[in-house]
């Protein structure tokens, strides 16, 4: 039940492996629809405003006449619109200010450097993709209805696109050979196994021996991690105490579980839960440097499970 | 206090943590300032500590089980690379690269896209002109109405004199050239070019079609005598405009060919590889359309006269010519 739960996990947030030239694969997190749109349209606004602050001053320079102001607002735009796209993502290695805000970035798909090709290849297309059917639908009237239609079904297969592929690629991408990811934050935690109990005076220290350590995997190991770290989260009294009885529990079916006969006072569990964290972190990673990797605690998902490659982050 | 008995993994981190943080501040500063302001020193340690880290990483997934340790490596050699492998290129570079070699090269490449594209428009020019003067109602058939703009079988010869020897000044200046811009030809450039990546048939299909449109216009006024001053209307601007719409269905076949008959690559592959010459041809088409619509928006209701708007039609068009065909040749 667990396993099936985490590969959900991983499908939604679709992680995407990329080959750096080194020949270390590096994972990225393949940004969505949403994002894109969302980026896109701050992009969208701002171009727009631009085109209109041009237009308005020549509006003051005397050209008043309705067809030909709507003409030089749409040669403004498109003027202001094409060289922006290409010169914020060459400037700012694939990134324009919308996708700045949003946190994502163009990549290439060989893993090599953003060529100045596919950078102005994705975005010339763009102009194909969307911004022509898109004006096509503005202006066209009701009397050129499969116009209308032409266009619709042109953007419809223009949106699928990036939808049916799992890279989120759209039209663009795919000719340019690039796409478009989250920026991952780099934030390094504490470790664990360094931060060193609270040791009370007289106190034994818990020994763990090698068999108990053969009953669980790398997947209850990191779940465990998890727990260990949301102790140091300032909580309300409630929530506080609902912990401390999740931590007894964890405590006793792990007593349980690997037949340690000598029982843990309340006031110890943390420390029980961190030293064993420390040995069975110590057994394992000692276990996969001879080969013996061991993905969760049932041992019919040990060796070339498809989970495992998840498990391995 | 160095703690003894620390695991492999804990060890580890601890001897290549202060080099982890380094490359953090440093990518933080490549990323804010960009490679180009950052020191000596510091772009060196950034390339140098970005390899470490990936190595660090392709360990770490070996001998470490620590979630967080992993997924900080992961992000901070992700990070790392993006801005290592930045492109390290200026845009006055570019711009001058691609004028002075890039597009004559591309062009030379794609020569038989060219004349593909070049023989559609003649073809349906051909085509156009012939089928008029067996039934002149054909013009009503290939011309929309707001195309013609009141020309056709059954307009009188001064009024088709007029358009063409016509001196309107409110016509001229930046209204006219931005309303030339989005005017037919194009979007048909644009839609000749686009839908070429999709199939070549419909590229070449409104290539051949806007050649029946020139033709037709031709033989109207062929008909009624005015055959040459219509050339050197159309001259001015068509010179450079029709060769753009061709250079743009070349670039359109070339994208649609490799759909077709990618050889022995994979279709997304032959696409992209393609696609190098093809966009430089749709960049050329659209420096083209650029010029043309200034000699239409500025040139044409100011040069009145037959033998200079044929000058300068055609003289640009040797401009064009000498561009295509000399620039960027390597000196053997």
């Amino acid at each position: 039940m667990t396993k099936t739960r985490r590969t959900t996990i991983t499908e939604l947030r679709s992680i995407d492996e990329l080959m750096s030239p080194e020949g270390v694969p590096l994972r990225f997190e393949v940004a969505g629809v949403g994002v894109r749109i969302g980026a896109q349209v701050t992009d969208l606004l701002l171009t727009v405003l631009a085109a209109f602050a041009v237009v308005v001053l020549l509006g003051y320079s005397g050209v008043d006449s309705p067809a030909t102001l709507t003409a030089i607002a749409a040669m403004a735009f498109l003027f202001i619109r094409v060289p922006y796209y290409v010169l914020t993502e060459l400037a700012w290695n694939g990134q324009t200010i919308g996708k700045r805000m949003m946190q994502i970035k163009v990549v290439a798909n060989d893993g090599g450097p953003l060529t100045t090709y596919s950078l102005v290849v994705r975005n010339l297309m763009k102009e194909a993709e969307i911004f022509l059917p898109g004006t096509l639908l503005v202006t066209l009237n009701d009397k050129a209805q499969i116009e209308s239609l032409i266009a619709l079904a042109w953007i419809i297969a223009v949106f699928l696109v990036p939808i049916l592929n799992k890279r989120r690629r759209r039209l663009g991408d795919l000719i340019a050979g690039t796409y478009v990811v989250h920026l991952p934050k780099p934030v390094l935690l504490s470790d664990l196994t360094q931060q060193t109990a609270p040791a009370s005076e007289g106190t034994r220290n818990f020994v763990f021996l090698s068999h108990q350590l053969d009953h669980y995997g790398i997947y209850e190991l990191q779940t465990l991690e998890k727990v260990l770290r949301a102790q140091d989260r300032r909580l309300s009294r409630r929530a506080a105490e609902s912990r401390i009885a999740a931590e007894a529990k964890i405590v006793e079916s792990i007593r349980k579980k690997i037949d340690y006969a000598d029982p843990v006072p309340q006031e110890d569990h943390r420390r029980f839960l961190r030293e064993f964290y420390n040995a069975q972190r110590g057994h394992l990673e000692q276990r996969q440097l001879f080969g013996d990797e061991r993905a969760d605690k049932f041992y019919k998902d040990e060796l070339g499970s498809p989970a495992r490659s998840d498990l391995e982050r | 206090m160095e703690e003894p008995d620390l695991i492999r993994s804990a060890r580890f981190r601890q001897e290549r943590e202060a080099d982890w943080r380094r490359l953090e501040e440093l990518v933080a500063t490549a990323e804010t300032q960009g490679l180009h302001r950052m020191n000596f020193e510091a772009a060196r340690d950034l390339a140098t500590l970005y390899r470490q880290a990936t190595t660090s990483l392709a360990i770490a997934r070996e001998i470490s089980l620590d979630r967080a340790l992993l997924e900080y490596l992961e992000a901070l050699t992700a990070r790392a690379y993006l801005s290592v492998y930045a492109p390290q290129e200026r845009v006055g570079g570019l711009i001058q690269r691609f004028l002075v070699q890039g597009a004559s090269q591309a062009i030379r490449r794609s020569w038989v896209f060219l004349l593909i594209g070049f023989l559609c428009m003649f073809l349906g020019g051909l085509t156009g002109y012939l089928l008029y003067f067996e039934n002149a109602s054909w013009f009503y058939v290939f011309i929309p109405s707001e195309l013609a703009g009141g020309r056709g079988p059954a307009a009188s010869t001064e009024h088709l004199r007029s358009v063409i020897y016509d001196e309107d000044p409110s016509s001229s200046g930046l209204g006219a050239f931005a309303a030339y811009l989005f005017s037919h030809n194009t979007r048909i450039a644009i839609f000749v070019f686009g839908l070429g990546a999709f199939i070549c048939a419909p590229a070449i299909l409104l290539t051949f079609y806007n050649g029946l449109i020139l033709g037709a216009f031709l033989a109207l006024h062929a008909d009624r005598g005015l055959g040459w001053d219509l050339v050197g209307w159309l001259s001015v601007h068509g010179v450079t405009e029709i060769s753009a719409i061709c250079i743009a269905c070349a670039g359109g076949v070339k994208l649609g060919a490799a759909v077709l008959f990618p050889g022995e690559m994979r279709r997304p592959d032959a696409l992209q590889a393609a696609g190098r010459d093809a966009v430089k041809l749709a960049l050329v088409a659209a420096l083209m359309l650029l010029v043309a619509a200034l000699l239409e928006g500025f040139a044409r209701q100011l040069v009145q006269s037959l033998d200079a708007r044929l000058f300068l039609g055609w003289g640009v068009g040797a401009l064009w010519l000498i561009w295509f065909m000399l620039a960027g040749r390597r000196v053997q």
